[in-house]
């Protein structure tokens, strides 16, 4: 596609202005590490700090067994990604490419168990994961993510609704049956909603921390975002390493952005017509 | 090809990662690690730092322990979502800090007769104040394990700088305001700082300090949040923040106190350890007080508590004593104040300026139940004050004080 | 013969079923007992006792933070949900015009979506406070005098909603993958029609993508809804209670109160008002969303209609 010079400097400014809100919260939290707490604090504010206090990073990081957290964080993110992706893209299919008995019954149920606040069924939830002996284990924010979140399966069934009907029936010609159809043939071109789900669920998961805090117990099953939590106390908050810990946890989601980036735009070359 | 090993590869990392995640076992349920020791879960609000020094301390009691194993578990700002939701599903830890005891007393065990045990000598090396925030209706739920009360803080350079003369313990209210109507004056930054939306709990010393409460014996308010001097209370502070020289923070106030902006703000020992990274110059005084009245502090109480459903209460016992035992009091001083008439004493904490005024105030605090231990429904009764006096407080609002307050004494 | 036929009706329930094993085993218990738990008062140190309809009445006639926190919800989500998609759809499109460091760009948009909710709230706090707020520094040096954003009722609302649409990343997201899958061909043809960049958005973009403009709306709505964890870090529900969302109101009354079944009883009255608001979004999507695979369908069902004659 060819664009005028004109409309690529108006591009440029808003993307320009956009970036500037977006950038300076962000920016300023990031020098905002490097000064004292009390620097940070200071009014009037300023950008750049006095001294860089390039050891907030490494005091914050060993304030905390955060090693063993990054771990654990890395597990679960791991573990629920992989099964939410498998999960959820079967069970969108059978949402999106079958007309069965009570579908739509069951599609509304599905979304309705969106509606109901965390709040109050998590202490039952605690309860049966209690009765299972779960509790103080990364089971109960693993497991459930390999039998299909309402919200993904949702987002992937959008998705496959939107490809055409004949898709599949040349491949049913052929001989193959539905799971073949689904993996050999679905799957390849349902990458870029694959990987969105992927980037999204890794996203959420890495920065939960209501699961974490409600199941797990002691310091050696913590993730990362408990741990970050915890830097608040009742009375009185350690900024400056919440802040360092903050910066650092972003730099591995962005990383996976970047590389997922290019494979959302590949589906593309997938000829969907 | 190449597919398929990609995802050959994704699964055995799958694999491994799910046999690592869900291979440990728990230390199951019936209260034994798995090597046969008696397993205690205790529950800290405490963070980071103060974690550590905590980690350390437990550490140590399991040396000295064969048959003990205590596993620390910090929450920091969501303790109390937790052991809400441990006593709500039957879960909770074994041992926990504990202040809210109208709120949790349910699920506590009664401690009693486990203090009766160690003998007097063992309950009177407590300040005694401290017991009444420990019970609820004569019963004792927590031992305690720190406390605060509230004092002025002041910024020495800023008095300097305005030429003003630094607070003594017996400052009233008006000799602050004129301090700190001088300090607008001639540094521009604020004179004293107090909260906008002060925790009822805590601003009811200052009600206390002008000789009445939020409500009588009976928790019935009427006549006594709308009384007359609680009204000058509300006033007081409402006009301060009128005539400019003071501010109403959004948070705390320490904040505006350590960035220098305001002079002079009334609250618990918890900044200090920031003050003293910062290298503030700063000073601690009593509370002023009310002509001719004796200023009173609330006091925010920490304990130790033993959960009703512990299977393993004895040993509990064993840890609390440990915690709330000397050489702990000890090891906590510059994190929490000691709470032993024995430890204070042989460490001299009377002579550093900073602590001094928080056992002052302690000791003049006496007598004084809070509304939290009077009133049903405190938490409740506490969110709707907490409203009622951001109206008066509140800038945008500025509402009149009897009108509120005597709507506050209605609504009850 | 037999057998092939029953695997056929099988094969959809086998796609679905991970969903239904771990809606039995992990959901329903929950939800049900939450839902029995709306009928007790429980005060979560103690055992429940069963009252009826006691919290479902006591939540419309006495108790009047209700209705406050219920409309503060349908506020906040009636101006954040439209307001949210078209950012979110607007950035979606900006980020894949075809000029030279987008991807950059696209990278930045992200950034704030994946910074977690505690210390962008820190932040948020530090930006927007009154006094000694970076914004109103930043805007006294300019000569305006800011407005006391999380103090005043009047712009507190506001304060919550420029702290949230900071999140827009993630919407922007999905839009942003449904529209670079739209076949390139389907424009090149439009073009040689000679459509300008507008006709192409809204007769080619827009309608491909509703399937997930659909999503984020319903999405969008359920958690405008269950709004919590902003609200109590960045306002606490103040100022005088301007913004006490009603997820904050549920959560309160849960955890801080511990009216555990009274709370129930909360969340299940938003869960009829979302469901609600839901399905009356989806009897209208029939005539908005686009779904390729119905496409067919509806044509067919139009011809069986007519040989059936009226009905």
């Amino acid at each position: 596609m060819k664009m005028s010079k004109k409309s690529k400097i108006v591009i440029y400014i808003l993307l320009g202005l956009v970036a500037i809100y977006f950038l300076a919260p962000f920016i300023y939290m990031l020098f905002s590490a490097f000064k004292t707490e009390g620097e940070a604090i200071a009014y009037p504010p300023k950008l750049l700090p006095s001294e860089w206090h390039f050891e907030n990073f490494i005091n914050a990081w060993k304030s905390q067994p955060f090693g063993t957290y990054l771990w654990n964080s890395i597990l679960v993110t791991v573990l629920t990604t992989v099964g939410q992706v498998l999960s959820c893209s079967l069970v969108a299919y059978g949402f999106a490419r079958f007309n069965f008995k009570g579908k739509n019954i069951l599609f509304m149920i599905l979304l309705s168990t969106m509606m109901i606040p965390w709040d109050v069924t998590m202490i039952p939830q605690y309860m049966e994961f209690n009765l299972f002996g779960w509790i103080n284990t990364l089971k109960p924010l693993i497991v459930p993510a390999w039998f299909g979140s309402a919200y993904y399966v949702f987002l992937m069934r959008q998705f496959l609704m939107g490809i055409p009907k004949d898709f599949e029936e040349a491949a049913r010609i052929d001989g193959a049956n539905q799971f073949q159809i689904y993996w050999k043939i679905f799957m390849p071109i349902m990458k870029p909603s694959l990987i969105l789900v992927g980037v999204l669920n890794m996203l959420t998961v890495w920065n939960d921390y209501l699961g974490p805090l409600i199941f797990l117990q002691d310091r050696s099953k913590y993730t990362l975002a408990l741990g970050l939590a915890s830097f608040k106390g009742v009375h009185s908050t350690q900024i400056i390493p919440m802040l360092c810990i903050t910066i650092i946890m972003i730099i591995p989601p962005i990383i996976i952005f970047i590389i997922a980036q290019k494979y959302i735009v590949e589906g593309t070359s997938g000829s969907i017509k | 090809m190449k597919r398929k090993i990609a995802v050959m590869c994704v699964l055995a990392l799958t694999g491994t990662m799910m046999l690592t995640a869900c291979g440990n076992k728990k230390d199951s349920n019936d209260g034994k690690t798995s090597d046969g020791k008696t397993a205690i879960r205790f529950a800290t609000w405490d963070v980071a730092d103060d974690v550590d020094a905590q980690q350390k301390l437990v550490d140590k009691f399991n040396e000295e322990h064969d048959d003990i194993e205590v596993t620390l578990e910090a929450y920091g700002s969501d303790f109390d979502t937790k052991i809400s939701a441990g006593m709500g599903s039957g879960d909770t830890p074994d041992v926990m800090y504990m202040w809210n005891y109208p709120a949790y007393a349910d699920g506590l065990e009664p401690l009693d007769e486990y203090i009766d045990k160690e003998g007097d000598d063992y309950k009177n090396d407590f300040y005694s104040t401290l017991w009444n925030y420990n019970s609820l209706d004569g019963t004792t739920y927590g031992i305690p394990v720190g406390f605060t009360t509230h004092s002025l803080f002041y910024n020495k350079d800023l008095f300097a700088q305005a030429g003003v003369e630094e607070p003594t313990d017996d400052w009233t209210w008006s000799d602050l305001q004129a301090a700190a109507k001088t300090i607008e004056e001639k540094t521009g930054q604020k004179g004293f700082a107090f909260q906008m939306k002060p925790d009822p709990y805590d601003f009811e010393m200052y009600l206390w300090s002008n000789g009445t409460a939020y409500c009588d014996e009976d928790g019935q308010m009427a006549g006594q949040i709308d009384s007359k001097e609680s009204q000058e209370v509300f006033k007081m502070f409402q006009d301060m923040e009128k005539d400019g020289y003071a501010i109403a923070t959004e948070k705390n106030g320490t904040d505006e106190f350590r960035a220098g902006t305001a002079a002079m703000y009334v609250y618990g020992s918890w900044s200090i350890a920031s003050l003293n990274e910062d290298g503030m110059n700063y000073g601690v005084a009593k509370i002023p007080s009310f002509d001719g009245k004796t200023s009173v502090s609330i006091l925010s109480s920490s304990g130790l508590s033993i959960s009703k459903d512990s299977k393993n209460k004895d040993a509990a016992w064993e840890f609390v004593k440990y915690w709330t035992g000397e050489e702990c009091n000890k090891a906590r001083i510059g994190m929490e104040l000691p709470v032993l008439n024995s430890v204070v004493e042989s460490e001299g904490i009377m002579d550093e300026p900073e602590y001094a005024p928080f056992y002052e105030m302690l000791e003049q605090s006496d007598g004084h139940t809070p509304a939290s231990f009077l009133i049903e429904d405190w938490s409740e009764i506490s969110e709707n004050l907490s409203l009622s006096f951001e109206q008066i407080f509140n800038p945008s609002s500025y509402m009149d004080v009897k009108d509120v307050l005597k709507e506050a004494a209605d609504a009850q | 013969m037999k057998q092939r036929k029953f695997l056929k009706t099988a094969t959809p329930y086998l796609f679905i079923m991970p969903w239904i094993i771990g809606f039995l085993v992990f959901t329903i218990g929950p939800l049900i007992l939450s839902l029995i738990m709306s009928f007790f008062d429980w005060p979560l140190t103690t055992a429940p006792t069963f009252r009826g309809l006691g919290n479902y009445i006591d939540m419309f006639t006495k108790d009047k933070q209700f209705w406050k926190s219920l409309i503060i919800s349908l506020k906040y989500a009636a101006i954040f949900v439209p307001l949210n998609m078209i950012i979110a759809l607007f950035l979606a499109m900006l980020i894949t015009q075809p000029v030279k460091g987008v991807k950059v760009f696209r990278t930045i948009f992200y950034i704030p979506a994946v910074i977690s909710g505690v210390a962008v709230s820190i932040i948020w706090g530090w930006i927007l406070n009154g006094d000694y707020g970076v914004l109103n520094y930043l805007l006294s040096l300019l000569g305006i005098k800011g407005p006391k954003w999380l103090v005043d009722p009047a712009w507190a609302l506001l304060a919550v909603i420029i702290a949230s649409a900071f999140g827009v990343g993630t919407m922007m997201l999905i839009f942003y993958t449904d529209i670079k899958n739209i076949p390139v061909d389907v424009y090149e043809a439009a073009s040689i029609d000679g459509a300008g960049p507008a006709r192409k958005f809204f007769s080619i973009t827009l309608p491909i993508i509703t399937p997930t403009i659909l999503f984020n709306l319903i999405t969008s709505i359920i958690s405008s809804f269950q709004q919590v964890t902003l609200v109590m870090l960045l306002t606490g529900g103040g100022p005088l209670k301007s913004t006490y969302f009603y997820g904050l109101f549920t959560y309160n009354n849960a955890f801080k109160h511990h009216k555990l079944g009274y709370a129930s009883a909360n969340a299940w009255v938003m869960f009829i008002i979302i469901l609600l608001l839901t399905a009356v979004v989806f009897k209208s999507s029939s005539a908005w969303v686009f779904y390729e695979t119905e496409a067919k369908n509806s044509g067919a069902k139009k011809t069986k209609k007519k040989k059936g004659g009226r009905k």
